[in-house]
């Protein structure tokens, strides 16, 4: 067994604790944002806060998060649905195409803004490695400056 | 301006004819009579919903449904079309509008448009009338080749606006008033001269059993608020909150997980599974299987589970004679292709050979050359398939078209022996498709081991391994270019000779029940002909050089490479003739206003001619292609040691009629990206048969910080819509090409332009090849 809390509330599950949290999150909660794009941390789709960090969940056994936090994109909106500045300043410059990465740039972008609340272009690049295929980039780099803004104003 | 006969056009008449000989044979023309091409009628009343026609669905609450029978995956599609409904049913454009894509194969939602090259708006003449019943019979129901918009903007205008008559007309009998005195805004029919006004939704049962307008009245363009309007897409809410169900996501009780090992020599078969009792055995293994002779599926009660177990899988594969083969290889034949007599004429004017060989001390020529490249969709390869225990089967596929998943469902069925009694096809949301998600294979594949496990729904999730270096590929291509310059330094005479596989030939062998033989196949020579820039004599001509690799749609297809190459050859000529690049194109333009118009555009949004510091450069190239006309100026800078980087890609574009204008130019921002990675990074090899690549540490993709700045401009157009998910991609390379010669002097006529070199964990740089 292994304890932890997802999104806020308490996951028990008697798995392998090899089994990444990714396949946890998917397959043995429901929790279906976090995607699997590479297997191999390359992509960041699977991007999840653990204990506030984003991590690639695809390469983190579950057994060794026993105790801790686990935020997904559907943990990003507050408990009444209200979306986070993040997520907002996403559907004002309308950022996604196919969406499928979404969930880990959104990710990586709140502990971004976590951690530095007006990054410069320079601390964004360093801080997003994550692969969008459909080529959303200037729309998230801009998404990342308005959400800055939102969350000042 | 001479058509060229497009091979899919052929091959797609071809299967329409077809099935029409079979069509008259059963029922006759008065059954094709009978075929419901415009969805208007067959208004139904279920609950509170009530169906108006097969586009619109109206609820008593005021909230509707509407049919985009096009798979949204990523283009926007699902909101542009949402878009010309809500047009001419004024109705606002907020979230009372779901847009969902019908499972219902119903004839109005035929892609019949692709086929018959024939606009809906403009169709007339007993070719069309029987083309788009026949196409509609099948449920050819597709999405690409950037068309869309172009086959189903003006049906949803029709449907909207008779939605809107029906509504119209069962307010005045409510109202107990003529029509003529009631108007429409914003859901309500409204009775400006006694202020009454009727919400639609309690008006939608009653407009559902009236009979549908004849000929409803289109609005016209100059009263349209939504059209042409910014709006904000109907999929991105569910897109932030991480809710929208990709196939990847699709939950059937009961679902088992599958996961699949292909031949690391495409087309080798499945010899023995050397240690299959061994992986059967492994925690939650369900089954191990040899599919359709040639893959080895593991299905397990976790996808973790039964890939772990896959991993371990000894497979002992048939040799073939393609085991020694090498990229090296298949260069080396591309380019001697270059050379064999006979190739196939794709088209000609005037005697392009013979002025050519008169005019030898002022002919340019090159060679140029492009490698294999991936689709790698975001979302990896997968489906979703059961077959009840009644015999009936359905499926979830993140997929191009339903008629795709029919088919498919029914070979992978068919190699396990059943035959299903009826098939339900879902399309999914598309975590990026790019022509991937047009072929059948892992349909197929999960039909197979569904028909296997009966009763339980079995969801296949290629891993990404098998995705880069075991799936389907953009074709390696050459191109030998020549023109003879006049006096002028113009030329007087272009000759293009293409070498690929054929793209269509391959694709046919997988997914259709005849295959077409590739000679003028237009999706492998399209972008060569350059019909815009007038010159006299020109001629296209293709070789078709087969490989074992098998190739798929992708991206833009032959203008993914033509265009690198004919773009990038322009501008030889141009510096041949001591020319400036922009003004070389604009010469030669002179009898081409759409495309002047275009490329001036551009120039002026790029400063083009403005002084830049040594090290950076600027290039330029166009096209017309989907009825599109597209240009780009890409700006890079050069380091002294080689290091490479698209700086910032202005783009302008003419789509003729635009509907959502935000994604018009998110389209040419992700086309133009997408370009950038392939022109840049993007390079399948093989060895020993084998691709090389297996993931995105080799199979690199720009990231945020490589990733230029891109300036996108629409330019107005009368014209009717063009497409607009493909030409974003299609200038880039040749564009990048042009300025790296521009700042260095050097002129690339391969891809990728850099080789990618490993900075740190998910950092790359780009540098020049030496």
């Amino acid at each position: 067994m292994v304890a932890f809390t997802v999104n806020n509330r308490p996951a028990d599950v008697a798995v392998d604790p090899d089994k990444p949290l990714l396949w946890v999150l998917r397959e043995d909660l429901q929790v279906l944002g976090p995607k699997y794009g590479c297997g191999v941390a390359q992509c960041g789709a699977c991007r999840v806060l653990i204990d506030g960090v984003s991590t690639p969940s695809c390469m983190v056994p579950v057994g060794s998060i026993a105790g801790a936090s686990v935020i997904t994109v559907e943990g990003l909106a507050d408990e009444d649905g209200s979306l986070s500045f993040v997520q907002r300043a996403w559907i004002e410059e309308q950022v996604p195409q196919c969406g499928f990465c979404q969930p880990g740039f959104l990710i990586a972008v709140t502990e971004l803004l976590q951690q530095n609340p007006d990054p410069s272009d320079d601390e964004i690049d360093a801080a997003i490695t994550n692969i969008c295929r459909c080529g959303t980039y200037p729309r998230i780099r801009r998404a990342i400056h308005r959400a800055a803004e939102l969350a000042r104003d | 301006m001479p058509k060229i006969l497009s091979r899919r056009t052929f091959l797609m008449t071809g299967a329409a004819l077809g099935g029409t000989a079979l069509v008259a044979a059963v029922g006759g023309i008065g059954y094709l009579a009978t075929v419901d091409v415009d969805g208007l009628h067959g208004g139904s009343v279920e609950g509170e919903s009530a169906t108006l026609n097969a586009f619109v669905v109206l609820h008593s609450d005021g909230s509707v449904v509407i049919n985009v029978p096009r798979t949204e995956m990523g283009q926007g599609i699902h909101t542009g079309l949402a878009m010309v409904v809500a047009e001419e049913m004024d109705l606002p454009f907020d979230e009372r509008i779901r847009v969902e894509f019908p499972t219902e194969a119903h004839p109005a939602y035929s892609t019949w448009f692709n086929v018959l090259q024939v606009r809906p708006e403009e169709a007339s003449g007993p070719v069309v009338w029987v083309g788009r019943r026949v196409l509609g019979l099948l449920g050819f129901i597709s999405t690409g080749a950037s068309s869309s918009t172009m086959s189903l903007w003006h049906p949803m205008r029709v449907a909207g606006a008779s939605a809107r008559q029906m509504l119209i007309a069962a307010a005045a009998a409510r109202l107990d008033v003529p029509s003529t005195e009631l108007v429409t805004r914003d859901g309500f029919v409204l009775h400006e001269s006694s202020g009454r006004s009727l919400f639609y939704g309690e008006l939608a049962r009653e407009a559902a059993a009236l009979t549908p307008p004849a000929d409803p009245v289109l609005k016209p363009a100059a009263d349209w608020q939504v059209i042409g309007t910014r709006q904000a897409r109907v999929d991105l809410p569910a897109k932030v909150r991480g809710t929208p169900i990709f196939g990847m996501d699709v939950t059937v009780p009961d679902m088992i997980y599958a996961t699949i090992r292909h031949a690391p020599v495409f087309g080798a078969r499945v010899l023995r599974i050397v240690n299959e009792a061994h992986v059967r055995a492994l925690p939650g293994v369900l089954d191990v299987t040899i599919v359709n002779d040639s893959h080895v599926a593991v299905v397990g009660g976790s996808w973790w589970q039964a890939e772990q177990a896959a991993w371990q899988l000894e497979v002992e594969w048939a040799g073939t004679a393609d085991d020694a083969i090498s990229s090296a290889d298949l260069s080396r034949g591309l380019r001697a292709s270059l050379n064999v007599s006979e190739p196939y004429e794709v088209h000609a004017e005037g005697d392009a050979g013979a002025v050519i060989e008169a005019n030898a001390a002022s002919t340019i020529e090159a060679v140029y050359e492009v490698p294999f490249v991936a689709h790698a969709c975001m979302e990896p390869i997968n489906a979703t398939v059961i077959v009840r225990e009644d015999g009936s089967a359905e499926a979830w596929v993140p997929s191009q078209g339903p008629l795709n998943i029919r088919v498919g469902v029914g070979t992978g069925t068919g190699w396990a022996g059943i035959e299903p009694i009826a098939i339900t096809c879902n399309v999914t949301m598309n975590g990026g498709a790019f022509g991937r998600r047009s072929d059948q294979d892992v349909i197929a594949q999960a039909a197979f081991l569904a028909a296997r496990h009966r009763g339980r729904a079995v969801k296949l999730i290629w891993p990404r391994e098998e995705d880069v270096s075991r799936g389907l590929f953009r074709s390696h291509a050459a191109a030998r270019l020549r023109a003879a310059l006049g006096p002028n330094g113009l030329p007087i005479a272009y000759d293009a000779l293409g070498a690929s596989q054929s793209i269509i030939q391959s694709v046919a062998s997988r997914n259709l029940p005849f295959n077409p033989g590739p000679d003028g196949d237009r999706l492998t020579v399209e972008g060569l002909d350059k019909q815009h820039y007038a010159i006299s004599a020109r001629r296209v001509r293709s070789q078709n050089v087969p490989s074992h690799v098998p190739i798929g749609l992708w991206r833009s297809n032959g203008y993914s490479f033509n265009t690198f190459f004919t773009e990038s050859f322009i501008d030889e000529c141009a510096l041949a003739a001591d020319a400036d690049p922009l003004a070389y194109r604009q010469a030669m333009l002179r009898d081409s206003p759409r495309h002047r118009a275009v490329l001036d555009r551009v120039a002026e949004m790029a400063d083009w001619g403005a002084p830049m510091t040594p090290g950076r450069g600027r290039g330029i190239a166009i096209e017309e292609c989907y009825r599109s006309v597209v240009a780009q100026v890409a700006e890079v800078t050069v380091a002294e040691d080689g290091a490479v980087k698209v700086d910032r890609i202005f783009c302008a574009v003419d789509v003729g009629l635009v509907i959502n204008p935000d994604q018009v130019i998110a389209q040419m921002e992700g086309g133009a990206l997408f370009g950038v990675t392939s022109a840049m990074m993007s390079e399948i090899t093989v060895q020993n048969g084998s691709v090389m690549q297996t993931n995105f540490h080799d199979f690199p993709m720009q990231r945020l910080a490589d990733a230029p700045e891109v300036i996108v401009e629409i330019v107005e157009s009368d014209l009717p819509p063009g497409g607009a998910g493909e030409p974003g991609i299609v200038p880039t390379a040749a564009a990048i090409a042009n300025a790296i010669f521009a700042a260095t002097g050097r002129r690339l006529r391969s891809l990728p332009l850099a080789v990618t070199e490993t900075i740190g964990e998910r950092r790359t740089r780009s540098v020049l090849k030496s």
